[in-house]
């Protein structure tokens, strides 16, 4: 469980404050809001890259900055909007870095990690892509290959950063099923941030809004509120 | 052939090449030795007998060397490349050879006997070597773009390269006999007592380098993804300049400023294994550097009767171009 209370968020000024909310396990939660609202500061801040404001952020029960960073990256994966493919880094390679810490001191994977990249190729349908460099794929493969990268690190928590804006309709509707699948088999608890107001309502999540006009964070059960919130 | 086997064969025809290299190095030159006068010189050593004391005193150093700097020249590059993630890095295009001659300039030239010992020598590189290293670091945070870093660094080399000609104008005869005699730079300045410990420290940088292998694969992916992996950036940036300041001081110290190896080698090995994995990357700098610089040594050796080419001067002719034709690829 993922909770954070009485808090605020922001790069460096304030966005949006938060007055109790809590991420469980075993469900995808929607983040939904206008553009530069703090959406991504809200995943910022819950990856740990950015500190909140203030409030009280903690992690299955313990402070998230008394986490290591080493600890922290075996409990949250993060993937960002826009993820940048690398010359001369093929997808294989790309996805074992997702490994990172189960791989030995050079970087190399054992007979579980091989299996466990392969799997993730099966589960997004990229195996047609593995010996492709990075630099090479359109923005919506190598989209799929990040996400698929946070699925190999095997971490309890996963945020996305609208992961479907780069998509095309039915890979939308995959990346949204398997992330459910996810969270429902696998009892992950996944975050994701997106514009894809309509399409996320059709799945059984978690909506929450960044309300704009009070700059307040708060669980949403009907799509008429978030048409609300546009409309404005 | 598969892609695996491919990137095997050519790392075990390279080694070969340097061995056929070494060789080569150890037998041409104005006196013609044998075999046998190689394995005497190394493990039966005479002094009496004219070949033993050539190959000893002059070419098995030199040939040490010629493949250490190779080497490290190559490591170092390819620190600087994934450290930026710039293709366009390297210890001498940044400045960090200049860093070197810097600090080497304002000790010989002080006059102070110190200075001109071995460890002083070595100790003012590596510190010059160093600074200049986070010097960098603290510029590139503001200058993002790959072009932009460069011409800094050539602006820095010719910056320091005018603030050293004036220390020259102004100094005494003596200090600068010494100054100018490293600032030519040369394989051929180092002694066989000399061998062990470049090795040394040249092994210390190689088992640090892979170290940190793992954190680099993961650099490769930008800044936040390192830190959400849970790596410290801040002493991982430390470690890579450290590590580089160490061969390029190093190499620096002992043979003088050697241009372009550091930022052509490492582009061709990636080239040519199209992989970022860096333990790969690691031996595979580590044998074309070594190949590199002994095949510019033969070259000059081979010249020698004609004309004396400094080695620096060779590397630029092959290196330069290189870098242009990386340039035009860029910017087109």
């Amino acid at each position: 469980m993922i909770s954070f209370k009485k808090g605020s968020i922001g790069f460096d000024e304030f966005l949006f404050s938060v007055e109790e909310v809590e991420f469980a396990r075993g469900a995808v939660h929607v983040l939904m809001g206008r553009n530069g609202i703090g959406k991504s500061a809200f995943l910022n801040t819950i990856s740990g890259m950015i500190n909140p404001i203030k409030g009280s952020l903690d992690l299955d029960g313990k402070a998230l900055y008394q986490y290591a960073p080493k600890e922290l990256s075996t409990k949250i994966s993060y993937v960002s909007s826009s993820p940048s493919g690398v010359p001369f880094l093929s997808v294989n390679a790309y996805l074992m870095l997702g490994r990172n810490q189960f791989t030995n001191v050079f970087g190399r994977g054992n007979a579980s990690d091989h299996k466990a990249v392969l799997e993730a190729k099966q589960i997004f349908e990229i195996e047609h892509l593995s010996s492709k460099f990075t630099n090479e794929l359109s923005s919506g493969e190598l989209h799929l290959c990040a996400i698929a990268k946070a699925y190999v690190q095997q971490t309890d928590y996963i945020l996305l950063d609208e992961p479907t804006s780069h998509l095309d309709y039915a890979n939308k509707i995959k990346v949204y099923q398997i992330l459910e699948k996810l969270a429902k088999t696998h009892n992950k608890g996944i975050i994701i941030s997106t514009h894809d107001l309509d399409l996320a309502f059709k799945f059984p999540f978690n909506f929450y809004l960044i309300d704009s006009k009070n700059q307040r964070l708060r669980p949403i059960k009907d799509f008429k509120e978030v048409e609300l919130e546009f409309k404005s | 052939m598969n892609s695996s086997h491919f990137k095997k064969v050519i790392l075990l025809l390279v080694s070969i090449g340097i061995i056929i290299l070494v060789i080569l190095g150890l037998r041409i030159g104005d006196i013609p030795t044998g075999f046998s006068d190689i394995y005497n010189a190394v493990f039966n050593y005479s002094e009496n007998n004219l070949s033993e004391l050539i190959i000893r005193e002059i070419r098995l150093p030199r040939v040490c060397i010629a493949v250490i700097s190779g080497a490290a020249l190559s490591i170092a590059g390819m620190l600087m490349q994934t450290l930026f993630q710039n293709p366009l890095a390297g210890p001498y295009v940044l400045g960090i050879n200049s860093g070197s001659s810097l600090t080497v300039a304002l000790g010989l030239l002080s006059g102070v006997q110190f200075f001109n010992s071995e460890l002083g020598l070595i100790g003012s590189a590596l510190l010059g070597a160093f600074v200049f290293g986070l010097f960098i670091l603290f510029t590139a945070s503001f200058i993002r773009n790959q072009i932009g870093l460069l011409l800094f660094g050539v602006m820095l080399g010719s910056f320091v390269a005018a603030i050293i000609t004036i220390l020259e104008a102004s100094s005494q005869a003596q200090s600068l006999k010494a100054f100018a005699l490293w600032s030519m730079g040369s394989l051929n300045g180092v002694s066989i007592e000399q061998v062990p410990l470049i090795s040394l420290v040249f092994i210390l940088g190689c088992f640090g380098t892979l170290l940190i292998v793992k954190p680099l694969n993961v650099l490769v992916l930008g800044e936040d993804e390192c830190r959400l992996m849970g790596y410290n950036l801040k002493s991982l940036r430390l470690a890579i300049v450290f590590i580089t300041a160490l061969f390029t001081g190093l190499i620096t110290a002992f043979c003088g400023p050697i241009a372009f190896v550091g930022l052509a080698v490492p582009n061709l090995t990636r080239m040519l294994f199209k992989t970022q994995n860096h333990f790969l990357l690691l031996l595979a700098n580590m044998l074309f550097g070594a190949f590199f610089i002994l095949s510019c040594d033969l070259i000059i050796q081979a010249l020698s009767d004609t004309i004396l080419v400094p080695i620096n001067a060779l590397t630029s002719l092959v290196g330069a171009p290189f870098v242009i034709y990386i340039l035009i690829r860029k910017l087109r």
